[in-house]
């Protein structure tokens, strides 16, 4: 009996060490890089061999068969707590164990008596199917709370995107995304018309063609023992391009992995295409409003521009014809220049109003005291209006701000000239700069009628005027084209009627950090 | 020319419109006036008219009115009045970097383009003499020689750079001086592109010479371009 058992357990021994080895590559799952595996054997070794010594004086109460279930138990909690492969090794080395210390005779792996021998197969098989299936359990169970992770990451990044309204902005998510959740690095989307050219030496471009043609995920592994990966993002409306990023090898090499990827991917294409049509969309409506301004331009041209006109043929007419008195023929032809100068400062605003509208505006900013720009544009008013009374208020030590001065000269005569034109020709300008916590502030005020309550709120839209049926000549455009300028300076206009009659127009521009300028003396 | 007493001015214009009404302004004051539609006519004309005086449009159809310009100066000194479309602010101080003595915005008024006329042709002996030692303009006066500027007999406190500024300025009166000519002027070829330098300095210079130093009667402010001196 001795013999025939020994070769027997020989033969079991080999089955499970064959069982063992095979259910290795099983696992699908990515492996962390600090493997608990190794730990997990150590683990079931030393539980298994401290029960049985811990048990083993009791082995005279203890029925051989409540022992073997202590076993199975051993194994069960080791399969929860390590997986298979340590489960399995735990059923091995407890029925190894239970041989050898419970099975009489006692510390021997001899098996005298069939009985015995088959309790220990049978614990052996129970222990291994048990430790299986509970591990596949945790597997699942891990799968799935791995699963739900991913899932919450995924909706956080999808929630990141959605509040993403350029292409740049979608992909510096998507970035901040694969950097955090795959550690990826040189982030790049290859749009399709890019995939032709070269890029950067970086991309592969037949890798690049290859992952769109074929639809699939490439990685190439570089030497230093990371991956570029190729994912094509492709949504709906078709493809939107090549996402290609650098990451540890470990990050593309299994199924899982790549999936992740690929959704994030599919995720990251979505927002793309929607980013694109965004895009569209933002280009039609400054067409559209590019076309209502030509339109406004057209009624302008055609109502505020041709009444002027008219009346100047009308007095040029009169001029020819010479029936005109000598003195009465000087202040026809005074009439026709002023008309005519009137004019030109209305086709001046619509060109600038034009040349602002067309696109970005781009600043030639400088960094200038604040009563120079105000006192040229005071010099080009006096040109102009030699008699009209102008009380000016700069306050002493204003800060130099940083602007574009030729822009501002441009805000301060628009509304220097709108004062003068519509207030009372004896009534003086009030004209005031004053700092005001982190602003410089200009107000240009005047006595006249004030602005209409019901006009105040959209005076600053273009082509509208405070008065619409007004002997004043304009079109409706220094005050917006005051408004555009002054934002663009990051600052604003306001208008408002004063206490008593006459409307005030404040500008608040703000200071910044002027350069030091004690810094710049020069030896003399 | 001079020898008969009428002062000839070459009016370098491609607009029929603008160049005959400027022509126009420009004999009914007793000027002698030739006419160029190219940047080429106008080199021809420059080198057998001599004109006194050069009135030039920078949009000229065959060549960019600035190079015109430097060419020019390399022969002669001719003051250069130039006229700008708005648009053009670049060019404008292009221009007056490249040499050319004042500007005047489109549209303008035939008595402004008359006092520029004027203010330039009268600046041009002076010029031929060399500074004078003496500068005069309001109740002011600088000793060039001592180095002295008064008020009224008083003298003023200016420090080195404010002295050096004033003096450049009220040496070229009427002409527009843009911020890189007078850097190069006051600081030296390597402080051109620091315009904060000057700006400072001119405010510094108006506080002590103006009555009113955000309404200056001296020196002027020409926006985006830089200062003009009126004596």
């Amino acid at each position: 009996m001795k013999r025939p058992s020994a070769a027997m357990q020989q033969l079991i021994y080999g089955i499970f060490i064959r069982i063992f080895i095979a259910s290795q590559p099983m696992n699908l799952l990515p492996k962390p890089v600090y493997s608990p595996a190794m730990a997990g054997h150590l683990w079931a070794v030393l539980v298994i061999s401290s029960g049985s010594l811990l048990l083993s004086p009791a082995r005279a109460f203890l029925d051989l068969s409540n022992v073997a279930l202590l076993y199975v138990l051993a194994v069960v909690i080791i399969a929860v707590r390590f997986g298979r492969s340590p489960a399995i090794a735990a059923a091995l080395f407890g029925s190894l164990s239970f041989a050898y210390v419970f099975v009489p005779p006692h510390f021997s792996l001899a098996i005298t008596e069939t009985q015995y021998l088959l309790s220990a197969v049978i614990m052996l098989v129970v222990a291994i199917l048990v430790g299986h299936l509970t591990s596949r359990l945790k597997q699942h169970a891990d799968f799935a709370s791995r699963k739900t992770g991913e899932s919450a990451e995924l909706y956080g990044f999808a929630q990141a995107l959605a509040g993403a309204l350029t292409r740049d902005e979608v992909i510096q998510s998507a970035s901040r995304f694969l950097e955090a959740s795959v550690q990826a690095q040189d982030i790049r989307v290859i749009t399709p018309s890019e995939m032709d050219q070269e890029l950067d030496p970086l991309t592969k471009p037949a890798l690049v063609r290859q992952c769109a043609e074929k639809k699939m995920f490439i990685s190439s592994p570089t030497r230093d023992g990371h991956s570029y990966a190729y994912v094509l993002l492709n949504a709906a409306s078709g493809t939107q391009g090549v996402l290609r990023f650098k990451t540890a090898l470990a990050g593309v090499s299994s199924d899982a992995a790549v999936e992740y990827i690929e959704t994030a991917a599919s995720v990251l294409a979505v927002a793309l295409e929607r980013s694109h049509f965004a895009e569209i969309a933002r280009a039609t409506e400054i067409k559209h409003a590019a076309e209502s301004l030509r339109s406004s331009v057209l009624s302008a041209l055609s109502h505020d521009l041709r009444t002027p006109l008219t009346a100047l043929v009308g007095m040029v007419d009169t001029v020819v014809l010479g029936k005109v008195s000598p003195e009465r023929q000087k202040t026809v032809l005074e009439a026709i220049r002023n008309q005519a100068l009137s004019i030109s400062r209305q086709m001046t605003n619509l060109l600038e109003m034009a040349r602002l509208s067309a696109g970005k505006l781009e600043l030639k900013t400088a960094w200038q005291p604040v009563d120079e720009v105000l006192g040229a544009t005071l010099q080009q008013v006096r040109a102009q209006w030699k008699d009209r009374e102008i009380t000016v208020d700069v306050s002493a030590e204003l800060p130099p701000i940083n602007i574009d001065a030729v822009l501002i000269e441009r805000v301060l005569w628009n509304l220097i000239e709108n004062a003068i034109k519509y207030a009372p020709a004896d009534t003086p300008i009030e004209i005031a700069a004053r700092q005001l916590a982190g602003d410089v502030e200009l107000s240009i005020c005047d006595s006249g009628p004030g602005i209409p309550a019901e006009a105040i709120d959209k005076i600053f839209d273009l082509f509208q005027r405070g008065r619409v049926e007004s002997d004043v000549p304009g079109i409706g455009l220094g005050l917006s084209i005051a408004k555009t300028i002054v934002e663009a300076h990051g600052g604003n206009i306001t208008a408002r009627n004063r206490f008593g009659g006459g409307s005030c127009f404040r500008i608040r521009l703000p200071v910044g950090t002027p350069p030091d300028f004690d810094e710049m003396e020069l030896p003399v | 020319m001079s020898d008969s007493g009428i002062e000839t001015i070459l009016v370098v214009e491609d607009e029929r419109q603008i160049r005959e009404a400027v022509v126009t302004a420009l004999e009914c004051e007793g000027f002698a006036v030739c006419e160029a539609a190219t940047a080429g006519h106008a080199a021809v004309q420059a080198a057998s008219r001599l004109p006194h005086l050069v009135i030039l449009d920078l949009g000229l159809p065959d060549r960019d009115g600035v190079d015109f310009i430097r060419d020019y100066r390399t022969w002669s000194a001719v003051p250069i009045l130039v006229l700008s479309a708005r648009s053009e602010e670049e060019s404008k101080v292009e221009a007056l970097d490249a040499g050319a003595d004042d500007y005047l915005t489109k549209p303008f008024g035939v008595a402004e383009l008359l006092a520029r006329v004027r203010a330039l042709l009268r600046r041009r002996p002076t010029e031929l003499q060399g500074a004078a030692p003496k500068i005069e303009f309001g109740d002011y006066a600088i000793d060039c020689v001592n180095r002295v500027v008064t008020r009224a007999g008083v003298p003023i406190h200016l420090t080195q750079i404010e002295y050096r500024l004033l003096v450049y300025m009220a040496a070229n009166p009427g002409r527009v001086l843009t911020h890189r000519h007078l850097l190069a002027q006051v600081w030296g070829g390597q402080a051109v592109e620091n315009h904060q330098y000057l700006r400072v300095y001119v405010g510094h210079l108006r506080q002590k010479i103006e009555d009113t130093p955000t309404q200056p009667r001296f020196i002027l402010t020409e926006i985006g371009v830089g200062y003009r001196f009126e004596s």
